[in-house]
This record gives structure tokens, sequence and C-alpha cells, in this order.
């Protein structure tokens, strides 16, 4: 595998991602809820706290009984337990934005090669299939994970700085947040590129690979979500595990995408 | 260089090539001609070995096929290809997006640099380097994907369709790069409709219809059946019998004979004649021409036109 041809396709789409300003809301969006989001959780604190003392709200009555139960909160009010509580399943937010972001570029990946006509151009050179494979998943994985990541110490500092003056107590990322961050959401975001990847070289329209991709790999990446995000937070060697088997995964649907990758379909099945 | 040996392809049990033939040697620019939908586009991405044959093989640049993953790389990297479309990324500049093919090719940056600009200024692209692809004219692209089919100096280059929909004054000037290329020593083939750009630039010819109706050197095939015609002053009558009797002429026969007044003898006289080889027999027929007392006006030799071949080519495999 030469590096160079990892680099040189995640130069071009982050080159092309600076010159396409109309693409920027929408990688700016995610983030922007997550570094705010602390904030709003925790100015709504005091608002919970009143529900769940009168039990107005079903919900919010099991939300104390679930603080009262965590015996991995700690904190000296019921008001610091449920911020901790708060902060720390919002990670589950920045494992959701690596799987949208990327999901979207790599449903791009190959799709739009098709209809600018650049792709057989590049598969008239000599590079391999699974160099383009490769190339292609980095420069679909890499901004995002980045993206999230930059997102996640913004969206930290606001979380300690909304604590200290919410509960008065500085919270910061626990282990499970950082095992979630640093492991499982790039192996969330290499499954959810590679089953993008396989739509986007079997469609032969943009809208339509963009339709199945948000139809289907998003939804379904959301249940590794649910499933996994959880236990990560709560365990940090359970993320850790998750991040393993999800390696796993991706490694088999990577062989999968190299064994369907075929130029003569690319090339003969499109518009 | 090229070599193509019962070349076939079926797509959905419907064959696109069947039994293609041809060979096109070092330094020669081979021009295919056929209708749409011909198999010019399957025969070129089958001999790149970007599509699996159904049947045959080929050799193309040292390299035999179908050829593994590898052999194929090695391949590619002997080939240049100019696609019907240029085929670049519209946000990104002319240099930048040669920059990126460039690599993709194998070459180093300092390489790539040094031949870029060469090209670029060479075919008067240089002051648009920087500009996003998206912003060029048609014909500024299609130099640029020309430039892209050599940046690694192949020795063999596949055009296919290089001049579709350019004006005139520019498939002009690609037809003069081809030209050039050529020169160079390249082996070209080149997939094309337009009948006077193989005339121009082939030096071998083929027309195809899934599979190939005619092939050969274009000089032997527009030269077809070989005619020479002499206009001369007066009655030339009497010289058809000579004439045809001389070595390498078929026949010789009167085929306009023009009277001034009545029994006055022809004013002038037109003979048509077959020759075996048309500029080995022409001087000495002229000179037994003039020999025998000929007052000789014109002498027009008639060569089949390309138009005529493939027209014929293609009628007949239609029928």
């Amino acid at each position: 595998m030469k590096r160079d041809t990892l680099l040189l396709f995640l130069r071009k789409e982050l080159s092309d991602l600076r010159s396409n300003r109309q693409v920027w809301p929408a990688y700016m969006l995610l983030p922007l809820v997550a570094i705010l989001l602390p904030l709003l959780l925790l100015a709504l604190l005091p608002v919970l706290l009143q529900q769940g003392q009168t039990g107005q709200d079903a919900a919010v009555t099991m939300l104390m009984e679930t603080v009262a139960r965590d015996t991995s909160l700690r904190g000296t009010t019921l008001a610091e337990r449920l911020a901790r509580l708060l902060m720390r399943d919002l990670t589950m937010f920045y494992l959701l934005m690596p799987i949208v972001l990327s999901a979207s570029a790599a449903a791009l990946a190959l799709v739009r090669e098709k209809e600018q006509r650049t792709l057989e151009p590049i598969l008239a050179t000599p590079i391999r299939d699974r160099d383009l494979l490769l190339a292609k998943l980095v420069a679909s994985v890499v901004p995002a994970i980045l993206i999230t990541w930059v997102a996640f110490v913004a969206g930290s500092l606001m979380t300690m700085a909304a604590s200290w003056w919410a509960v008065d107590t500085i919270i910061l990322p626990t282990s499970g947040n950082l095992v979630a961050l640093l492991l499982l959401a790039p192996a969330m975001s290499v499954v959810a590129a590679l089953l993008a990847l396989r739509v986007s070289a079997r469609f032969t329209d943009v809208p339509g690979a963009m339709q199945f991709t948000g139809l289907a790999v998003v939804p379904l990446s959301l249940i590794l979500v649910a499933l996994l995000g959880r236990p990560a937070m709560m365990w940090p060697l359970a993320g850790l595990g998750g991040a393993v088997v999800l390696g796993g995964v991706a490694f088999g649907l990577f062989r999968m995408n190299l064994r369907k990758f075929a130029r003569e379909e690319i090339l003969t099945n499109w518009k | 260089m090229i070599e193509a040996r019962n070349l076939s392809r079926n797509f959905n049990g419907l064959p696109a090539v069947a039994d293609l033939s041809f060979a096109v040697p070092e330094g020669k620019l081979c021009a295919i001609l056929g209708p749409n939908g011909a198999g010019k586009t399957t025969t070129i991405r089958m001999l790149l070995g970007l599509i699996p044959m159904s049947g045959g093989t080929a050799r193309v640049a040292g390299i035999e096929l179908p050829a593994e993953d590898r052999a194929g790389a090695e391949l590619r990297s002997r080939v240049g290809l100019l696609t019907e479309t240029p085929g670049f990324y519209d946000r990104i500049s002319g240099r930048a997006n040669l920059e990126l093919f460039g690599r993709l090719y194998g070459l180093e940056e300092a390489t790539i640099r040094a031949r870029s600009e060469q090209w670029l200024r060479r075919l008067e692209l240089w002051d648009a380097r920087d500009r996003p692809f998206a912003t060029w004219s048609k014909g500024m692209k299609q130099r640029l994907a020309l430039i892209r089919a050599v940046l690694h100096e192949p020795p063999v280059i596949f055009l296919d369709e290089p001049t579709s929909g350019l004006d005139p004054a520019v498939a002009r000037d690609v037809r003069g790069l081809i030209a050039g290329f050529r020169a160079e020593g390249r082996t070209i083939l080149l997939c094309t409709h337009n009948l006077q750009e193989a005339e121009q630039l082939a030096d071998l010819i083929g027309v195809m219809r899934r599979r190939m109706l005619v092939f050969g050197p274009r000089t032997e095939l527009t030269a077809g059946e070989p005619r020479l015609t002499l206009e001369l002053g007066g009655d030339g009558t009497a010289l058809a019998a000579p004439l045809g009797a001389l070595p390498g002429v078929r026949s010789c026969v009167v085929v306009q004979s023009s009277r001034g007044e009545r029994s006055a003898p022809a004013a002038s006289t037109t003979l048509r004649l077959t020759l075996e080889d048309l500029d080995r027999d022409t001087p000495a027929v002229v000179r037994e021409a003039v020999r025998l007392g000929a007052a000789l006006q014109a002498v027009a030799p008639e060569r089949t036109s390309l138009e005529e071949i493939y027209l014929r080519a293609v009628g007949e495999a239609e029928a």
C-alpha cells in the first residue's frame, strides 16, 4: 500500500471541501450542536430536578432513579450526580457525529467520481483496487474523526465551564468517554464508511446513493451506537472490547468491498 | 506494440466485440472507425485491462492480457488514455489535477512539476494553470486531458474520440498534438468517427462493427483499384491499344471523345486506365503516351475515398 496514494486522496478531498463553501454549514452543524448541548442541558438542570421531586414527569422520575442506582456516578448532591450522568451520556452524540459525517462522505466517494467522469481516468492509472478503496476510506473517515475530536475538546471545555456555573464543580471527561472517543468512534466511523462505500460503488447517481445511505446505512450504524455506546461510557473495558470487535467487522467489510469492487460494473453500469 | 487476437466481449449474452484481431506496430498510429455502439470503447477498455475479455488474448506494450492485478497495474503505467470526456476535478485547478494524476502514475513531485510546466506552456494553458478546472473552456479541458495522457511518457496511447464536440479550430490543434505524439515515436490507437481525422493522421485504418470489417495500411486501403485518367488534346483513341498493352496496365478504355464539327477530328479524348500500382506504373504510362505523340492535357490518379470504404464496409455488415 502506498502511503502517498492515501495522502493524495485525503489532500484532494480536503481541498475539495475547502473550496466548496456550500457544504460548510452541514459540516459545522453537528459540532456546533455538540458544543452547545452541555450548556443547554446544564441550564435545564434545575427544571429537571424540580420535576423529579414533584414526580410529574415519568421519564424524569426514571432518570432520577437511574441516577440514584448508578454507583459509578460520584457527587455530593443529586444535582451534581444528575449533571455527571447527562454529561457522560452526551458522549453518545460524539459517536453519532463521525458515523454521519464519514458515511455521507463515503456515499459520495465513488458515485461522484462516476458523475464527474473522473473514475475511468483514475482506473486507467496503475492504482490498484485495494489502494483506491483504502484511499477513499481514509479520505472519508479522517476528516470526520478530526471534526469529532475537535468538537469533543471544545464540548468538554464548555462542559467544564457550564458545570462550574451550574453545580459548582468541574466535570471532566471520564475514562469511558475517552475510550469511546478515541477507539469506538473511529471504529464505528470506519464500519459506517465501508457500508456507504459499497453503496457508492453500486449506485449510478448521487441522490440515490445519498438516499440509501441516509435510510439504511446511518440507521444501522445508529443501532451500533445504541448497543455499544452506553456500556462503553459506563465500563471502559466494554468500549475497548467493542472497538476490537468492530475492527474485525471493518476488516471483513473491507475484504468484501474489495472482492465486490468490479471495475467492469463501475465502468459499464452508469448513466 | 498492440496486438489483439480474437478478442471478444459479451454483455448480458449479447456480443459487443466479436473475434477482433489486429496489430499495430511500434511507432504507428492506427485509427479505428465505426458507428456508435460498434465496440470501439469496449475494445480500448479491454486492451487497457479495465474490463475482462470474454475470449481471446492481447499484448499491449509488452504485457500479455488477460493480466493479473500487478501486471495490470504495470500495463496501465505504460499506456496513456484519453477518454471521450476529459474527466478532471472541477473544484481544483488544472495544475493540481495534473499533479494528482501524475502521482497516481507514480511520478515524483519534481518530475510532475517540470513536465506540467513544459506541457502547459507548450499548449498555452500556463496562464490558466491555477484557475479551477470548471472555469476552463472545452478546448482547454481537452488539451489538459491530452497532457495527462502523456505526462508519464507512455510508449502507447489510447485516444477515444479526442476531437468529439470541439470546434474546428480546437480540433485542428488537437490533431496537431496527436501528430506530434506520433512523430515522437509513440504507438497510438485512435478511435474516432471523424474520417478526415483518420485519413489525415493514421498509418493504419480499421473499420469495425463488433468485429473488424476492414483493416490495413491507409495508403493501400485508399488506393483501392488504382485508376488513372488521361485527358488528351485531339483524337487519342488510337492510343488506347498500345497503352493497354504496357506492363502493369490491366485495361485502357476510351471513356469520352468529343468531336468538333461534323467529320472533323476529335477535339479531346479521355482515356481511363486500370493499373496494378498507381504510384509505380503512372510514370511509365505518361512516358509512353508522350512518346506516342499524345497532347497530354491532364493526368488524374483516382483513389478510393475513406468514406467510400467505410460506408461500404458498414453497409455490408448491416446487410
